[in-house]
């Protein structure tokens, strides 16, 4: 188990107050933006900003690049991995 | 005439529609309350999740009232149903709980504060159904027929042919929760002050 | 048919009154810069009231402290329209106010001294239901009768006038003062920073370069009335509210739909309503945020509506800030301003037109047009859209 995907599953359930859910009900690649998925929105796209910033210390400032970053919890995940090496 | 076509009462522990015990809270669950009967009738609307608890409150009881009533909606026009909600404590509870993570958790919190307007629940039914008709929010001390009977005989001579009605209570201390549907019938309980006061209180299998 | 408006009353941040606000617009004189009364919030700017609380409770006769700023402006302003009526046993009477954050205000200095345990004062919280703003003007103005209070978000203050103006068509009051009140408070500013819709910068609504909007506060109120009322009255209306409508969007919790469809619905069905046509619309006082999102989706609806031959509009929240729940109100007493002294506002920081729509909204203040006929837009989060037209009294 990849704990860097678990740690954000809890993360965003915490930071979306999505208090009705649990880790088990997120997979890895389940779309975070799509109504089958979790069918978050905009709101929610600045709420996961405040995440990266509150728990991972990185800051996103362009939009566009969440996009990308936010499809997944397995994108998520690469994204910090990508950010810290760098 | 008008008549009260469908009904639903949310409270603390027990869901009724029509007078019927649609759920039970069961207090060994984990899940919450409202969880609870989003589950149990199978509804399938992740935003469920991410709604503060008077959107989640006013999202269920207008789906199980369309769920006992098939039919219920399809016969109008999407700009045809009017909602008309009022409460007594406006967002208050989700008013706290934003504030608290910016007082105390020293980031304001985006998904809360678009909840802190009560009459967001408006929207997200509008949203779930696609619905284009009238809405409005009114805070007043107490529930009040008088203020759906004056409003519904206004909307209902400008263009609005259905009404669903609500008051919406969810605090930290109690849930009060009363949806109710007003169509045009031959017969059926009328859309009056007596029988509102009547439903809002209906415990079981209520004789109307 | 319309109703009759026989009084108006407003306070922003461009003046205290209907006069000095008049003068601010004629000038084009904005209200917006750095908060002196409000302390400890993020916000670089906002459009605020030119006075602290002492000031409003000296000039009101208010002596409580448990009063909350939005209490005190939408008394502030309820008064100014209702005048020197009087109190009267055959007519029946109503106040309606809209407001979307109540007493936080006072809320926020309890708070405050509850989380530090610095003796907080538990009777500050009987001012923070939204109700207690309206039945404190209710108690001051001794209007007893009916009594409403309408939280929309930030068409609020439009509802409370259609709300209003359908009562007396209704036959339910005769006569009826509707409006809207809302405070700066640390709640919203932070609220709608959080949402990164805040600009630092003064906003510019409708200009491709716009950023969000900048907070303002404030009250407005108008006293309608019906035929009765006229005639026990003897007042003269001034101008007449004859077109409303409110639909809603279905789109999003916060943002306005690309398609502008609640908004299209809002202004076709209150021009439906009025009873005139397209081209009868001298005016158009837009919602105009200046938020990419509501200036998008409005300019949208206005095409979607009146195709190429949009009326000259403007936005006058560059002047007062978004004042949320008081905005209808404040924008309706400005509409019917527009009409009696044939005035069309500009809207101000205006220099590019939104690329995917091309409209340009009126950049200097113009005298020289009659103006009959004003279409007010308010549009909320809950997507709760609402229109009103106003028309010259004849």
């Amino acid at each position: 188990m990849d704990s860097l995907k678990e740690d954000l599953k809890k993360q965003i359930i915490e930071q979306l107050n999505l208090e009705d859910l649990t880790v088990a009900d997120i997979a890895d690649d389940a779309l975070l933006f799509n109504d089958q998925g979790l069918g978050l929105d905009s709101i929610d796209a600045l709420e996961l900003i405040v995440l990266l910033e509150k728990y991972h210390g990185i800051q996103l400032v362009n939009p566009e690049e969440g996009k990308e970053a936010f499809k997944s919890v397995d994108t998520m995940a690469a994204y910090i991995r990508k950010r810290k090496a760098a | 005439m008008k008549v009260i076509t469908a009904y639903c009462n949310l409270r603390a522990d027990r869901c009724l529609v029509n007078g019927e015990v649609v759920a039970e809270r069961d207090p060994a669950s984990e899940d919450s309350w409202f969880k609870q009967i989003y589950k149990k009738h199978a509804l399938a609307y992740p935003k469920f999740y991410k709604m503060d608890v008077l959107s989640q409150a006013g999202y269920l009881a207008s789906e199980l009232i369309k769920k006992a009533n098939p039919g219920l909606v399809d016969a109008y026009a999407d700009d045809e149903i009017a909602l008309i909600f009022a409460n007594a404590t406006s967002s208050a509870e989700t008013d706290r709980r934003f504030k608290q993570s910016y007082e105390e958790a020293g980031t304001p919190s985006p998904s809360l504060f678009v909840y802190t307007l009560p009459n967001i629940v408006l929207g997200e039914i509008a949203i779930a159904n696609k619905w284009y008709g009238e809405n409005m929010f009114a805070v007043l001390p107490k529930f009040a027929p008088g203020f759906y009977l004056d409003y519904g005989q206004i909307l209902s001579s400008s263009g609005s042919r259905a009404l669903l009605c609500g008051w919406l209570e969810v605090t930290a201390t109690g849930t009060d929760v009363f949806l109710f549907m007003v169509e045009e019938r031959e017969t059926g309980p009328a859309f009056s002050h007596d029988n509102l006061l009547q439903l809002s209180q209906a415990r079981e299998a209520a004789a109307i | 048919m319309g109703v009759s408006i026989t009084g108006i009353g407003v306070v922003s941040a461009i003046g205290m009154s209907v006069e000095e606000n008049l003068r601010s617009l004629r000038e084009s004189k904005s209200g917006i810069g750095p908060l002196h009364y409000l302390q400890g919030t993020k916000a670089s700017r906002a459009g605020e009231v030119k006075a602290s609380n002492d000031d409003l409770r000296r000039a009101l006769g208010v002596s409580t402290e448990y009063v909350s700023r939005t209490s005190l402006l939408g008394l502030q302003a309820a008064r100014e329209a209702w005048g020197d009526n009087k109190r009267s046993g055959v007519i029946r009477t109503g106040l309606i106010s809209a407001t979307s954050v109540g007493g936080m205000d006072r809320s926020e200095v309890f708070y405050k001294d509850y989380l530090s345990q610095n003796k907080p004062d538990y009777q500050l919280l009987t001012t923070h239901d939204s109700g207690s703003t309206t039945e404190r003007i209710a108690r001051e103005l001794g209007i007893t009768g009916y009594i409403n209070t309408l939280s929309t978000a930030c068409s609020s203050g439009a509802n409370a006038i259609m709300l209003g103006a359908r009562l007396i068509l209704q036959g339910t009051l005769d006569r009826v003062l509707v409006g809207g009140t809302d405070a700066l408070s640390g709640f919203t500013i932070d609220g709608f920073r959080s949402l990164m819709i805040y600009d630092e910068q003064w906003c510019r609504p409708f200009d491709e370069s716009r950023a969000g909007l900048n907070l303002g506060e404030g009250a407005g109120f108008l006293l309608l009335e019906g035929e009765k009322s006229l005639e026990l009255t003897g007042n003269v209306p001034v101008c007449q509210v004859s077109g409303w409508a409110n639909a809603a969007d279905a789109y999003h919790q916060t943002a306005s739909s690309p398609d502008g469809k609640g908004a299209t619905l809002a202004i076709e069905n209150a021009i439906r309503r009025a009873g005139i046509g397209l081209g009868d619309i001298s005016y158009v006082n837009a919602h105009g945020t200046g938020t990419k999102n509501n200036d998008h989706s409005e300019s949208v609806a206005l095409k979607n509506v009146f195709g190429d031959h949009i009326p000259p509009f403007s936005s006058t929240k560059a002047f007062t800030g978004h004042t949320l729940a008081a905005a209808g109100a404040i924008e309706a007493v400005f509409s019917v301003l527009a009409i009696q002294q044939n005035l069309i506002y500009p809207n101000l920081n205006y220099q590019t037109p939104i690329a995917e729509t091309g409209l340009a909204p009126v950049a200097q203040l113009n005298t020289a047009v009659p103006v009959n006929a004003v279409l007010s837009n308010s549009f909320g989060f809950g997507g709760n859209n609402s229109s009103l037209v106003f028309t010259r009294y004849e």
